[in-house]
């Protein structure tokens, strides 16, 4: 053909070649939605890390739903929260985050309502509704959750001569003064930095108090909260405890008790594989009771949850997190991850699916529906901080001035 | 340090005196990795027991480690600690040549720019450091880690090569432009291989030095698949619980490839540290 | 090396350039990789890092505006603050004294002849090879209040009468968890600067020792005359890294305590890390005012070494 021509003839050619790949192409190009989930890490190291976990629901999601693609992102919880400040500040949003939930995104209108990404919402644990709400609309969905008890040694409190585990203050006293006559330690009180504030929520609760009065305003330094942390120095003092409780944290009490070491602590479900992998401890040997407080036992517990939180992005994905969290969201997963890392499902059919697999646990999840949670606030994440650092501190002659600074903390707001 | 023929030679008790000081100080320096070896090999259930040695020596850990993930740690570690020596060695070798054979505007203020550097360590501008990456969305990546080591020591490298280039006679390049040589000819066939020594000093620095970074690796990784080796072992620190075993042999392993390196070139050293101290 | 043989070697060198464009382009092509590498990784992260100090960042990471100097105002306000400042100035006074003493005897030790004397430097780059962050936590295993090898010694001994008790949690309280973190941090930088002081002592020839001998000079003397006077260079180099290393240690501390409990074992740096997890604003401050110290340090460096050698640079 002419040189002239040429050109054109190739040009001609080659929009038609385009335009009928186009046509191809664009249909699955149009249809495959790609998710990103974030979440925390669970694990204490690569072989029991949540990334293993979510691969496995996002390959079988995949497999259900091949036009929609999971990418799993794990993120250790010390850089959780971070991680998706940063994310969202570069307005690259995950599309699904697992770990904490944060009001603040709710209040910005970044997040789904839980009714539009979830076809039964109600199966969620409405017991933490509450948290994962802002302005009375669910957005934050109960992902893990647990609650605590009181485990004791049986085996210690039988050479000590105690016949029952302590309901009050003053019984939890002098049962952790016999123990401490053993050489052991009476009551390991885990007030480090890592995760103080589970501890110190439960002694408040044991006098009636806690951080915010009932309808929500900061209370941290009310006179109950002082008395109790009196009560607690006392303890302390009288050597029933460990020596200095404010740098102790939960990893090593609770090795400890696993290897019999401790008469009583607040502990949680994850204790017990690390009872099991120290083998010095038989069932037999230990047991769980309700948390002392001041007068009595309390019938409360304090209960923590992990939520799912979905960001709406431009809207266009909302199908596709429904199907994926309705996916990810079933019982034999929600199992599957209370199995893992010996937590507590957040939904109520996955928690009674638990109970029929792991029935030691039933207790646990039973205390739940009555437990107290954290403050819903805002703010929290900086109180939360300040007590992990500073409430060590308040084991002293001054617990006051401590609670003042944490109250002060509160108030002035983020 | 020779021995002329008017010095009297030491009592050998002397001798005896130095080794056994020597060996008693040495003792002291390894006694911590020791300590770091036994708990290593200690079996599980006498993590916390209260003995000297374990009952028996269980070296399990070092092989239960590689299937904790271990080896994804290495490898970043390898890279990082790689990447940045070679970046290091690339950029520097140039620049502390051609300040020390060549005046050029600038150099007075690139020497003192290069002293005034040397102190400056990551830990002083972390906040800085976060930010600067997250603006450019580098965090959890290798390069990033390769950049801020390589940047760390650029400095300490172009003030050791410096001095090394200066201590070798121009004459000696000059000998080869006369043969028709070009620059660069005679930076790699002359002046390179006298400045050996003080080319493996600034290599080893720079690689021990990235290999066992841990803040900055910490503070611009945030997932556990792009940690290195220190921000790995760290997170064996776990929220209920301590794998202590696993923690010690992977510290036990981290070391090797450091103590490879300096078998490889020892001697080197403390010659490069001479170098650096003559000013 | 004369300013003629270079003359020369520039001369040669001209006689080679291609172009007189490529010889201006010289110092860009061979120096700049290396100010772009140091000017980027460096030095805006310290740009970066007074912006930040000045700005009012939410504890969630959201930049609000401007906040004039109200962090640095928080950072004063701050009831810990005195402590943290005195801890530091002790912590840094402490081990570098400590170390630069200890190793000078070491590098005097290590300088004799003596056999096994190459096995017994190796032994002394352990602590260097090993990661700081690794030797902390060895020392903190060997510290531990339950088990640690350190109070199965001393119970053997007879000083330690109970574990789990106040006397054998080193580092739970303040006092003992930072002098044994004093301890470490010498101990980590003894072989740097033994090494560095050795090498210093190697380049002294033996005749100037010979020359103090013939005169009738005794050790002490000799050591004090000629020995610490020729050493100088080399041990303002150690001194200075040395300072800087300890005063930025963020490690041992951190993988100790925490910093804790509280801020009670906690220096500058730790302290600038703590608040990073909830004050970025304040904790960047803080950076700006440790950098400051930094700087501070740096031109007193610069005006010994300008003073005394009369030359400035190397």
């Amino acid at each position: 053909m002419r040189i002239a021509c040429r050109p054109l003839f190739a040009g001609g050619m080659s929009a038609a070649f385009a335009l009928t790949l186009g046509l191809f192409a664009a249909e699955p190009a149009r249809a495959d939605t790609v998710l990103t989930l974030v979440a925390a890490d669970y694990g204490t190291g690569p072989a029991d890390s949540s990334q293993i976990y979510w691969q496995k629901i996002a390959d079988a999601f995949h497999a259900a739903n091949p036009s929609i693609t999971v990418k799993v992102q794990t993120v250790n919880w010390n850089d959780f929260d971070t991680k998706i400040q940063t994310m969202v500040q570069n307005r690259q949003y995950p599309d699904v985050t697992e770990g904490d939930y944060f009001s603040n995104y709710a209040q910005e209108g970044l997040l789904y309502k839980a009714s539009d990404v979830l076809s039964d919402p109600s199966n969620l644990m409405p017991a933490f509704k509450t948290l994962g709400s802002y302005e009375g609309v669910q957005y934050g969905m109960p992902f893990t959750t647990s609650s605590r008890a009181m485990f004791y040694n049986k085996k210690l409190f039988a050479q000590a001569g105690i016949a029952a585990p302590p309901k009050t203050w003053d019984e939890l006293m002098t049962d952790a003064g016999k123990i401490e006559a053993l050489g052991k330690i009476g009551y390991g009180m885990p007030l480090g930095p890592e995760e103080a504030q589970a501890e110190t929520f439960l002694w408040l609760l044991g006098n009636g108090g806690g951080f915010q009065t009932a309808d929500g305003k900061w209370d941290i330094n009310s006179p109950q909260n002082v008395e109790t942390l009196d009560f607690m120095t006392k303890l302390v003092k009288a050597g029933d405890t460990e020596p200095n409780p404010g740098t102790k944290n939960r990893a090593v009490i609770l090795e400890q008790f696993a290897q019999g070491q401790v008469g009583m602590l607040n502990g949680l479900t994850a204790l017990l594989p690390i009872i099991k992998q120290a083998g010095v401890l038989k069932d037999s040997d230990w047991g769980t009771a309700p948390i002392a407080g001041k007068t009595g036992p309390l019938d409360t517990t304090l209960g923590v949850c992990d939520f799912i939180a979905a960001f709406k992005t431009d809207g266009s994905k909302q199908e596709a997190i429904k199907k994926f969290l309705d996916f990810a969201m079933q019982d034999q997963y929600q199992v599957d991850f209370a199995q893992e890392y010996n937590l507590l499902p957040g939904t109520t059919s996955g928690a009674a699916a638990f109970v029929k697999v792991d029935p030691a646990l039933a207790s646990f999840v039973d205390a739940l529906p009555k437990a107290v949670q954290y403050p819903n606030s805002p703010v929290w994440a900086q109180v939360k901080t300040q007590i992990q650092q500073l409430i060590g501190t308040a084991i002293g002659p001054h617990p006051k001035a401590v609670l003042d600074s944490i109250q002060q903390t509160a108030l002035k707001g983020s | 340090m020779s021995a002329t023929t008017l010095r009297p030679k030491p009592w050998p008790w002397q001798r005896l005196v130095y080794a056994g000081l020597a060996y008693i100080v040495a003792a002291i320096f390894l006694l911590p990795y020791l300590e770091m070896i036994v708990s290593a090999l200690r079996p599980a259930n006498e993590m916390l027991a209260r003995t000297y040695l374990p009952s028996h020596f269980d070296i399990s850990a070092f092989f239960n480690i590689w299937k904790t993930g271990f080896g994804q740690h290495l490898r970043i570690s390898l890279e990082v600690a790689s990447g940045s020596t070679l970046l290091v060695l690339l950029v520097a070798i140039p620049a502390a040549y051609y300040t020390a054979r060549q005046r050029f505007r600038g150099r007075g203020a690139f020497m003192l720019l290069v002293l005034v550097t040397q102190m400056f360590q990551p830990t002083a501008m972390l906040v800085g450091l976060y930010r600067e990456f997250l603006d450019f969305g580098m965090l959890d990546s290798v390069v990033a880690l390769i950049l801020v080591n390589a940047g760390f020591n650029m400095a300490f490298a172009v003030w050791i090569l410096n001095a090394y280039v200066s201590a070798i006679p121009a004459e000696l390049e000059e000998a080869a432009f006369i043969d028709g040589s070009s620059r660069i000819g005679a930076l790699f066939r002359i002046t390179l291989p006298l400045a050996l020594p003080g080319i493996v000093t600034a290599l080893i620095f720079t690689f021990i030095s990235a290999w066992n970074e841990f803040i900055v690796a910490l503070t611009l990784t945030t997932s556990s698949a792009t940690e290195p080796l220190t921000v790995a072992l760290n997170s064996y620190i776990g929220q209920y619980q301590v794998d202590w075993s696993h923690l010690f042999a992977g510290s036990v392993i981290a070391t090797i490839p450091v103590i490879i390196l300096f078998a490889l070139i020892e001697g080197k050293v403390v010659g490069g540290l001479t170098a650096g101290s003559i000013k | 090396m004369s300013l003629s043989t270079l003359e020369q070697g520039v001369v040669a060198q001209k006689r080679h350039r291609p172009t007189r464009f490529f010889s201006r382009l010289g110092p860009v092509l061979w120096v700049g990789p290396a100010v772009l590498l140091i000017a980027g990784v460096v030095l805006w992260p310290v740009v970066i890092m007074i912006e930040t100090a000045f700005q009012n960042i939410s504890p969630d990471g959201f930049i609000r505006g401007w906040a004039g100097w109200r962090n640095f105002v928080f950072l004063w306000q701050e009831p810990d603050l005195t402590g943290i400042l005195v801890r530091t100035v002790i912590w840094v006074a402490t081990i570098v004294v400590c170390t630069m003493l200890i190793s000078l005897a070491l590098a005097q030790l290590f300088n004799q002849k003596f056999p096994g004397r190459r096995a017994a430097r190796w032994a002394l780059i352990a602590p260097w090879a090993a990661s700081v962050m690794m030797t902390a936590i060895v020392f903190r295993w060997g510290l531990d209040a339950n088990n640690g090898v350190i109070n199965v010694f001393l119970h053997d001994i007879g000083l330690l009468a109970r574990f789990n008790s106040e006397a054998s949690d080193w580092l739970g309280s303040p006092g003992s968890a930072f002098a044994w973190m004093i301890v470490v941090a010498i101990f980590v930088s003894v072989p740097f600067s033994t090494y560095a002081l050795l090498a210093g002592l190697q380049s002294i020839p033996s005749d100037v020792y010979e020359a103090a001998r013939v005169d009738g000079a005794g050790v002490w003397r000799t050591y004090l005359g000629i020995t610490l006077p020729l050493l100088r260079p080399a041990f303002i180099v150690a001194l200075l890294i040395n300072v800087m290393n300890v005063f930025n240690s963020f490690p041992i501390i951190w993988e100790m305590t925490r910093g804790g409990p509280g801020h009670q074992t906690s220096t500058t740096t730790t302290f600038m890390y703590q608040l990073k997890q909830s004050y970025i604003g304040e904790s960047a401050a803080m950076s700006v005012v440790n950098f400051g110290l930094v700087l501070l340090i740096v031109l007193v460096y610069l005006r010994v070494t300008v003073w005394k050698s009369g030359t400035a640079e190397p």
